[in-house]
């Protein structure tokens, strides 16, 4: 083990993968008291580190990995990782996150994150052992799919170590290639796998034994036992997520009319019960999956002709199901089997077929794809991943898809992103959500959904714009600062802010105050931002497809528009940012930012 | 409202009323009381001496139900069951009036059965569930009046059983007909911190809800956002929209449902919101 229980005392692990060469630095304490680590950390190193205008899928861009003061600590849900990189689909900097038992390993192996740069010559992948690092040669690795990758891995290090690497989507450089860890597990927004697939770096595998330490461990326990008991009396946290998983949410977004069906055409799915969590739940449920040190379990283990399989999840369901008009919940299971093992993001994949289908049924593309049809879809997904045929076209995302074929507003992206699983038409202050969201179209950077449609902490009126701004800003800012503990998001049906910051300060010793928090949350959103703006993305890149300033025809979200244009004024303002969408130089100062 | 933490946990009866109730949930629930200083916890009289032994030497009161949940037993029998919980060591007993009774306009009866229970009830204090949700507004101001006159200390809105949980509306029609010195208690769908503040608001000067832990945390988020606590559609809280035929009596059902068709408001009816 490294000589390093606290994180702060943990180094960072420089990896270039042009020399092979390994150092240690530490974090500098003036970064981790404004930053903290994880998103934070992550962000801080890509903006300070890489030059302006990077081609994100060359050698000069860096791809981090990284826990945070929480990892491995007794903190719940506290096992994830993030991947911070400039994102190859968006431009945009970008964090994506993963569950699973990687998080745990790596830090338990002493390290706060790990920096690749360069490329290498040839496949490669790290073997983190404790505190013995060592680039290894994935040669006869290269080409196999997650799983067999992961099994592979195992055999050559230790069964006990824990993979995140990439499938053949990584390794072919797809837009939407996602790194896969415990085999089902996925940072996957974002083509993160495609800057690890760039740098001919098929996995990391991490073996940690080490014990991690807290400031104050008898004010962690009693944080952490405060934590356990909201999480025990949530509604969401301890009955809907345990029983049915994220699944739960299908018969919740279509009885609002928000369930997007037939590529966001329409917001009802007639066989939404044959998709529903209750549905999976009575016929392939072989069991739950909890990732390291979570209470919830709100993963889904799914039986189908004796082969176990990891998911489906809401988004991936939807995807792969509703959005494509496909309401065979056994070929959705399948399907999303099938994009694990290929290291596929699920919702871009399902999202830009979707696109696809609707480029067909408007007459702008030729191909044998159709609403509702399953026929040849698991191999346009396979031909995604391989980059073959249609399929190499669809692997770049359904924007610059429906760019090529003559029709971009048939994208349901927002700077690039493919939108997950809610009409933004039904939840107004989600729709903010989605068009400011600095890495693109997301629901996690501000889960509205909670307040506006789950009632959670309160239920406010999904149709009002107004107040709308405050909301949003409250939920990015504080989404922000748990991603540096890198904790689930699913903690925040249970935690208030100050649940969070308690943690913070026992475990780290810096004392911070719930405002505090979101100030820390704040002042990474922003630097976020200004990364953006320094590659060309602006206030103009806010926006939603043209689709959503139309209403829905029907169902229960029927003559609703998105009103973005009254709301992003109102949350410009509140950011302290200008017309155009720019921090302005007094919001930077006060959150000691870089005024240029 | 100049609403806060210390103040809201002492308005609240921290309550566990479902008849699968165990022992384990009864240690929860008082533990959880002890921790947040909840001013009570509301329990069925089976778990009295079990919980009077586990808040021995707290603030915590122990409040019973009596006549529950239909409040259509023996007024000799509400009394029994009051004396009894008492003796056990009961702070306050939460009965339920003789619905029927009152529906019936036999005010005496109704006024003798509360009367009976006070009269047993010794220094404890006596809150009459009224039921709301099968009374019409004149009903309930009527039921009002009798507790007043029977000597009872709070009037509370509902069982958390019946047709319909606490409303704005019913909390302040309640305070307004029993005046501000006696106790009106909100009980039966809050399950947040603006439900809470909504019937607080209203009039109500203590909550029952088995959701007094998540109602507290919770709060905390008020300090982060005005936004939490901007006006609701006017529908979303008022007991019409609520009115549901096959738990209601029909004619209470009607009278509910007649009042949107002259309400102010009528154009926020809509039912995909």
């Amino acid at each position: 083990m490294s000589n390093s229980s606290f994180y702060a005392d943990a180094p960072i692990l420089h990896v270039n993968l042009n020399d092979k060469s390994i150092r240690r630095e530490q974090i500098p304490r003036d970064l981790f008291e404004k930053y903290l680590g994880g998103r934070g950390l992550g962000v801080k190193l890509i903006y300070d580190n890489l030059a302006p205008g990077t081609d994100a899928l060359s050698p000069d861009n860096l791809l981090i990995f990284a826990v945070g003061p929480s990892t491995a600590t007794r903190v719940p849900t506290g096992g994830r990782f993030v991947v911070v990189t400039k994102s190859p689909t968006t431009g945009t900097i970008f964090d994506s996150h993963a569950g699973g038992y990687f998080g745990a390993q790596l830090r338990r192996a002493g390290f706060a994150a790990i920096v690749f740069h360069g490329k290498s010559d040839s496949p490669v992948y790290l073997w983190i052992n404790n505190d013995d690092v060592e680039i290894r040669d994935a040669s006869n690795i290269w080409g196999k799919d997650v799983y067999e990758a992961t099994d592979a891995l195992l055999e050559e290090t230790d069964p006990k170590a824990q993979v995140a690497c990439i499938g053949p989507a990584g390794e072919n450089l797809g837009l939407m290639a996602a790194i896969m860890t415990d085999k089902h597990r996925a940072a996957g927004r974002g083509g993160v796998g495609a800057v690890m697939g760039s740098k001919h770096l098929k996995a990391v595998v991490a073996k940690g034994t080490g014990e991690v330490g807290s400031h104050d461990p008898e004010r962690l326990n009693n944080a952490v036992e405060w934590s356990r008991r909201l999480i025990k009396k949530n509604a969401v946290t301890n009955n809907s997520l345990p029983i049915y998983g994220t699944p739960v949410l299908v018969s919740v977004a279509n009885e609002l009319g928000m369930l997007p069906t037939n590529n966001f055409q329409e917001g009802t799915f007639n066989d939404a019960e044959g998709v529903s969590g209750e549905k999976l739940l009575e016929r392939f449920s072989a069991g739950t999956y909890n990732c390291h040190g979570c209470p919830i379990g709100c993963g889904r283990i799914s039986q189908i002709d004796g082969k176990k399989m990891g998911g489906p999840e809401y988004e991936s369901l939807w995807a792969l199901g509703p959005q494509c008009g496909i309401n065979d919940l056994e070929w959705i299971t399948i399907a999303n089997d099938r994009c694990n093992h290929l290291g596929l993001d699920t919702i871009s994949t399902g999202s830009t077929i979707g696109a696809a289908m609707e480029l067909v049924e408007k007459g702008k593309l030729d191909a044998p794809l159709k609403f509702g049809e399953t026929e040849g879809v698991l191999e346009i997904i396979e031909d995604m991943a391989h980059m073959r045929g249609l399929g190499a076209e669809m692997s770049e995302g359904s924007k610059r898809l429906a760019e090529r074929y003559g029709a971009p507003e048939l994208a349901m992206q927002v700077k690039g992103l493919e939108l997950p699983a809610y009409d933004p038409r039904g939840a107004q202050g989600h729709a903010l959500g989605y068009a400011t969201s600095n890495r693109g179209g997301c629901h996690l950077r501000s889960y509205l959904i909670g307040p506006e449609v789950l009632g959670s902490p309160v239920l406010v009126d999904r149709d009002r714009s107004d107040g709308k701004a405050d909301l949003v800003m409250l939920y990015q800012d504080i989404s922000a600062a748990m991603d540096c503990m890198v904790v689930c998001r699913f903690t925040n049906f249970a935690w208030p802010i100050d649940v969070y910051a308690e943690m913070i300060s026992a475990g780290t010793g810096i004392e911070l105050s719930g405002r505090d928090l979101l100030k820390v949350g704040e002042r990474i959103y922003n630097l976020e931002r200004l990364f953006n703006i320094r590659e060309g993305i602006t206030g103009k890149d806010d926006t939603l497809p043209p689709r959503f300033f139309k209403p829905l025809p029907e169902g229960n979200s029927r003559n609703r528009v998105v009103h973005l244009d009254e709301m992003l004024k109102e949350y410009y303002k509140l950011r302290g940012w200008d017309k155009d969408g720019k921090p302005t130089k007094d919001t930077l100062k006060k959150l000691d930012l870089p005024v240029s | 409202m100049d609403l806060t933490v210390e103040k809201l946990v002492k308005m609240i009866d921290h309550t566990l009323l479902k008849p699968e109730g165990t022992k384990v949930k009864v240690k929860q629930l008082c533990d959880e009381a002890i921790t947040y200083d909840f001013v009570a916890i509301c329990i069925n009289s089976t778990h009295i001496e079990y919980a009077v032994e586990l808040l021995k030497d707290t603030d915590v009161q122990v409040c019973v139900v009596v006549g529950f949940p239909l409040g259509a037993s023996l007024s000799s029998v509400k009394a029994f069951e009051t004396e009894e919980s008492v003796k056990r060591g009961a702070h306050e007993i939460d009965m339920v009036m003789n619905v029927g009774a009152l529906r019936d306009e036999n005010f005496d009866l109704v006024q003798k059965d509360i009367e009976a229970v006070v009269a047993a009830s010794g220094d404890a204090h006596v809150k009459v569930i009224l039921e709301t949700g099968l009374l019409t507004d004149d009903q309930k101001r009527k039921a009002c009046l009798i507790c007043k006159d029977a000597g009872a200390d709070f009037v509370k809105t509902s069982t958390g059983f019946g047709p319909m949980g606490a409303t704005p509306h019913d909390v302040r029609l309640m305070r307004e007909t029993v005046g501000p010195k006696m106790g009106v208690k909100a009980a039966g769908g809050i399950r947040n911190f603006k439900d809470a503040w909504r019937v607080i608001e209203a009039g109500a000067d203590r909550l029952g809800t088995s959701a007094g832990v998540a109602i507290v945390e919770d709060f905390r988020w008020a300090q982060y956002s005005d936004s939490w606590m901007a006006p609701d559609r006017p529908c979303w809280t008022c007991p019409s929209r609520m009115a549901n035929m096959a738990k209601q009596p029909k004619e209470v059902y009607k009278w509910y449902k007649e009042r949107c068709l002259t309400c102010p408001d009528k154009e926020h009816n809509v039912f995909n919101d």
